[in-house]
């Protein structure tokens, strides 16, 4: 046994390591971080989770309920530290598995993972109280500069191979033969509690092209209409990577790129790309894009408007469906917020927030979820590359965003671990109220 | 480690030992027979705690920057400093200026009536200014603790009365507060640690103390050594009534019970998360005591009048404005300040969080909402007006525009939804009659306050 998985083991024992093996670590994430790009691309299948705060029991029952670590592909977006009682077990955890299995482990920043942040909710103390010095704060904050910023997500089917039995079934009066299993929720017993489906033809709900009719099948060839006709080359590669490709084979069952990113959008990023030109490797700056992706929130808004945080931005709708037409994106996955049921769709499923901390601060009584996003089994398991901007800068291929399906959801919904069990720290936490 | 073998934390839950079981402990509160030095149970232990909370939680809304209060750090216990959650800063400062400005509208009400919270260009100052007329007016805390507001007030007056814009304090405010003995004598001993708390309370020969020192009088402060319920028993047993005992009677148990208070004063009771603790039955008898020591016509032994302190509800507003002759029913308000909404999920996780911590909020689920908490108002005869509002709604509505910004600029709130989650279940309702002397309109100043209808 490696001493990694020694403190691997050690940490899922809610167990600190020595602060020798904590620099050591964090000097061997920032190596492997900063190869990463400020966007990462991440192929399905995988399970994205968001806000986890400190709350380690809450952590080792996302684990249990969506699978451990390598056999499960994950990606967390996010806050990682703070409020909760033990950030440190969290993050460190965290970041050994980032080390130990790089490729079965995404982690991107959230606005908590920063100096200023730290010091305020928590997890400074912590430090202090648990290692008796700042250094492992400091050796931790390092690393925070060298998180991605976000992560494209590729190849996600559009339908859901159903599981689990059934409690109840709502939705959709459609039988299976011509439809799709779209949305699943599952409770941490791994029982469908909701599932929603669509047909299996594509939709033409795009408000950007009401013209496309149905007529057009979901074969390759209809869905790169204008652009294919005029030549020259498709670009279809991943967003912002340039690369051309012909993706015609796994265009049209496939999905748009899943961006996820800690906080949403900001008024100065409206590609993909400019978020790839931004220097992340330093603090949150207050304001700017780098602070917006990690701050802002969608509302019921139309454009953009103030953000009662004091930081970043709040979107609307309109602001989500153009970014998302405009970078071939079939869904903006975010964190940031809590949501009581756990999870939550807006703006026609353009956009969800995922929060991943039951009982969030020991108080709220909120249920978590964590979203998972299968494989596009239907071109042979290949990557569906169908994120590529080709055709925008001709204003053409509108066509294109009409057939650009969102893609198979299953939200695995759970609860807060009991506090007071067996292996539990005897001290219960104790939440603030005004008495 | 698979994912199978990471046991499901969940399904040992029944086996724990929750809490369940110590339920209401209703006999350890010793509700037949409370003694006037407060019996000193586990469970009023951990209710005088909960003052210790509060005082914590304003030590750090004032070394923030939340709220000026000078006094705060003598009246916080030493060691226990500790820098606390922006949301709970933010709701201390709500809670604490919401009541601030209630006062001041009750004590001078010709200040900016139906303004919304001032906007102070410093830290806010609690601006509760002296009142014109010679007329003292009174205000009775029941639990204070180890409130600062009486000094506060005082300060103010004083500093007032050296700029001789304003008369001496002891025309116009008479202030009690009421707490368990070991509360009130730690409060004296704090005031006598503290030479800036002494000035505040003025000249020292006017002030006296008690030989146990938990009680202490000045000519316009009354610190009270009285457990609540003993006040309770007395709304409830009949041969202690002031109606039944005739006016003089009464007066000499008032003075023993509370001295210094004057049932003939316009006055104000305040609730600071404190009724909640008591049994509902009697949280509603303490209310009720004070009701009935307010109403001239028990107080003025009206022959008959069997709607002493007892009786309760309606039966003083009523009946003092019909008196033609003094003595008059005075002006009476109330003050509340408790959780409300115990039963959506943040609610049922309050109570199970404070039950591990032996807190339980005894009338939260009579009182879960707003309505019922107007409706509580008015069944204690506060006829006059009855409002409520949530914290969440307080917090938009009732501070000013660029104080908001000062104070949304003191810390950076990371999650409005847990802020706006927690701030609705607090609550600050508030309630009125102008007694026999309506032509005082008192309370004119509480009318034009806006309340919270929408919800529930």
């Amino acid at each position: 046994m490696s001493d990694l998985d020694r403190a691997i083991a050690q940490l899922r024992a809610c167990r600190l390591i020595p602060e020798s093996q904590v620099r050591e670590l964090c000097y061997k994430a920032r190596e492997l971080l900063i190869e990463e790009g400020n966007v990462v691309c991440v192929d399905a299948p995988v399970t994205i989770c968001g806000d986890i705060h400190g709350q380690f029991h809450d952590l080792m029952e996302l684990f249990r309920v969506g699978g451990d670590v390598p056999d499960t592909n994950y990606l967390f977006m996010g806050d990682f530290v703070d409020r909760g009682f033990y950030s440190l077990e969290s993050f460190l955890l965290l970041l050994c598995l980032k080390v130990r299995y790089p490729d079965r482990i995404t982690l991107i920043r959230g606005n908590h993972e920063s100096r200023q942040i730290t010091t305020v909710y928590g997890f400074y103390d912590e430090c202090i109280r648990k290692y008796g010095s700042a250094n492992v704060w400091r050796y931790c904050c390092e690393v925070f500069d060298y998180l991605a910023l976000g992560a494209l997500v590729l190849g996600a089917s559009s339908g859901l191979e159903p599981t689990g039995p059934a409690l109840e079934t709502t939705s959709s009066t459609m039988s299976l033969d011509d439809s799709e299993l779209e949305t699943e929720v599952l409770n941490s017993r791994g029982e469908v509690t909701m599932s929603s489906y669509r047909p299996k033809q594509p939709r033409t709900d795009s408000p950007l092209l009401p013209s496309l009719s149905q007529d057009k099948s979901a074969t390759s060839s209809t869905t790169q209409t204008p652009a294919s006709s005029s030549m020259p080359p498709l670009r279809s590669g991943w967003a912002g990577t340039g690369a051309t490709g012909d993706s015609s084979g796994s265009y049209a069952t496939g999905t748009g790129a899943v961006l996820c990113v800690h906080g949403g959008l900001s008024p100065l990023i409206d590609s993909v790309d400019k978020i790839r030109l931004i220097d992340r490797k330093q603090e949150v700056p207050h304001e700017g894009a780098m602070c917006d992706l990690l701050w802002s929130d969608p509302d019921e808004i139309d454009g953009w408007g103030l953000s009662p945080r004091g930081a970043g931005f709040l979107f609307g709708g309109d602001i989500v469906k153009h970014f998302n037409y405009k970078n071939d994106l079939s869904l903006i996955a975010r964190a940031h917020q809590l949501v009581m049921e756990g999870y939550k769709e807006m703006f026609d499923g353009g956009i969800v927030t995922v929060w991943s901390a039951p009982n969030y601060c020991y108080r709220c009584g909120n249920v978590a979820s964590i979203l998972e996003l299968g494989e596009d089994a239907s071109n042979g398991g290949t990557v569906a590359r169908s994120n590529g901007d080709y055709g925008r800068s001709t204003g053409g291929a509108a066509g294109a965003a009409a057939v650009t399906r969102s893609p198979g959801r299953r939200y695995r919904v759970f609860e807060a671990a009991a506090q007071d069990t067996r292996g539990m720290p005897a001290k219960k936490p104790v939440a603030d109220y005004f008495l | 480690m698979s994912a199978s073998q990471i046991p499901n934390l969940n399904t040992l839950r029944r086996g724990g030992a929750r809490l369940r079981g110590h339920g209401r402990g209703g006999g350890e509160l010793g509700s037949d027979a409370p003694s006037r030095r407060g019996g000193s149970s586990t469970k009023d232990r951990v209710v005088q705690g909960t003052d210790n909370d509060a005082s914590v939680s304003r030590l750090s809304a004032v070394n923030l920057g939340y709220l000026d209060d000078p006094f705060a750090p003598a009246l916080t216990p030493p060691g226990q400093e500790t820098r606390r959650l922006p949301i709970i800063n933010r709701g201390t400062y709500v809670r604490t200026t919401t009541i601030d400005h209630l006062l001041t509208q009750f004590l001078h009400p010709s200040t900016t009536p139906n303004q919304p919270v001032t906007t102070p260009t410093t830290p806010t100052k609690a601006t509760i200014p002296t009142l014109p007329q010679p007329k003292p007016k009174q205000i009775i805390s029941l639990g204070a603790g180890s409130d600062t507001r009486i000094f506060r007030l005082l300060a103010q007056t004083q500093t007032q009365t050296q700029t001789q814009t304003q008369p001496h304090p002891e025309q116009t405010i008479i202030y009690h507060e009421l707490d368990f003995p070991s509360n009130t004598a730690s409060k004296i001993r704090a005031i006598r640690a503290a030479p800036h708390l002494q000035r505040a309370l003025g000249d020292p020969q006017t002030v006296t103390i008690s030989p146990a020192a938990d009680a202490l009088h000045t000519p316009h402060y009354h610190l009270h050594p009285i457990d609540l319920r003993q006040l309770a028993a007395l709304a409830s047993s009949p041969p202690l009534r002031k109606g039944d005992l005739g006016n003089e009677g009464a007066d000499l148990q008032l003075d023993t019970l509370l001295p210094g208070l004057d049932p003939t004063l316009p006055t104000v009771l305040i609730s600071e998360c404190c009724l909640i603790y008591l049994e509902p039955e009697e949280a509603r008898r303490v209310v009720e005591f004070f009701v009935g020591v307010f109403d001239a016509s028990a107080g003025g032994g009206k022959a008959g009048a069997g709607a002493g302190a007892g009786a309760g509800a309606g039966a003083g507003a009523g009946s003092g404005a019909g008196a033609d002759g003094p003595p008059l029913t005075p002006p009476l308000g109330i003050i509340l300040y408790e959780p409300i909404r115990p039963d959506d999920a943040f609610g049922r996780t309050m109570v199970a969080n404070l039950a591990t911590r032996g807190i339980q909020l005894q009338t939260l689920h009579q009182y879960a909402s707003l309505a019922a908490q107007r409706a509580r108002l008015r069944a204690h005869g506060f006829v006059d007006g009855q409002a409520a509002a949530d914290v969440d709604f307080l917090w938009e509505r009732w501070v000013a525009e660029g104080e908001k910004e000062r104070v949304a600029g003191l810390e950076m709130l990371d999650e409005m939804e847990e802020w706006r989650l927690l701030a609705r279940h607090y609550c600050v309702a508030w309630g009125w009659r102008e007694g026999g002397g309506r032509q005082q309109h008192v309370f004119e100043g509480w009318r034009g306050l806006e309340g919270q209808q929408d919800e529930d």
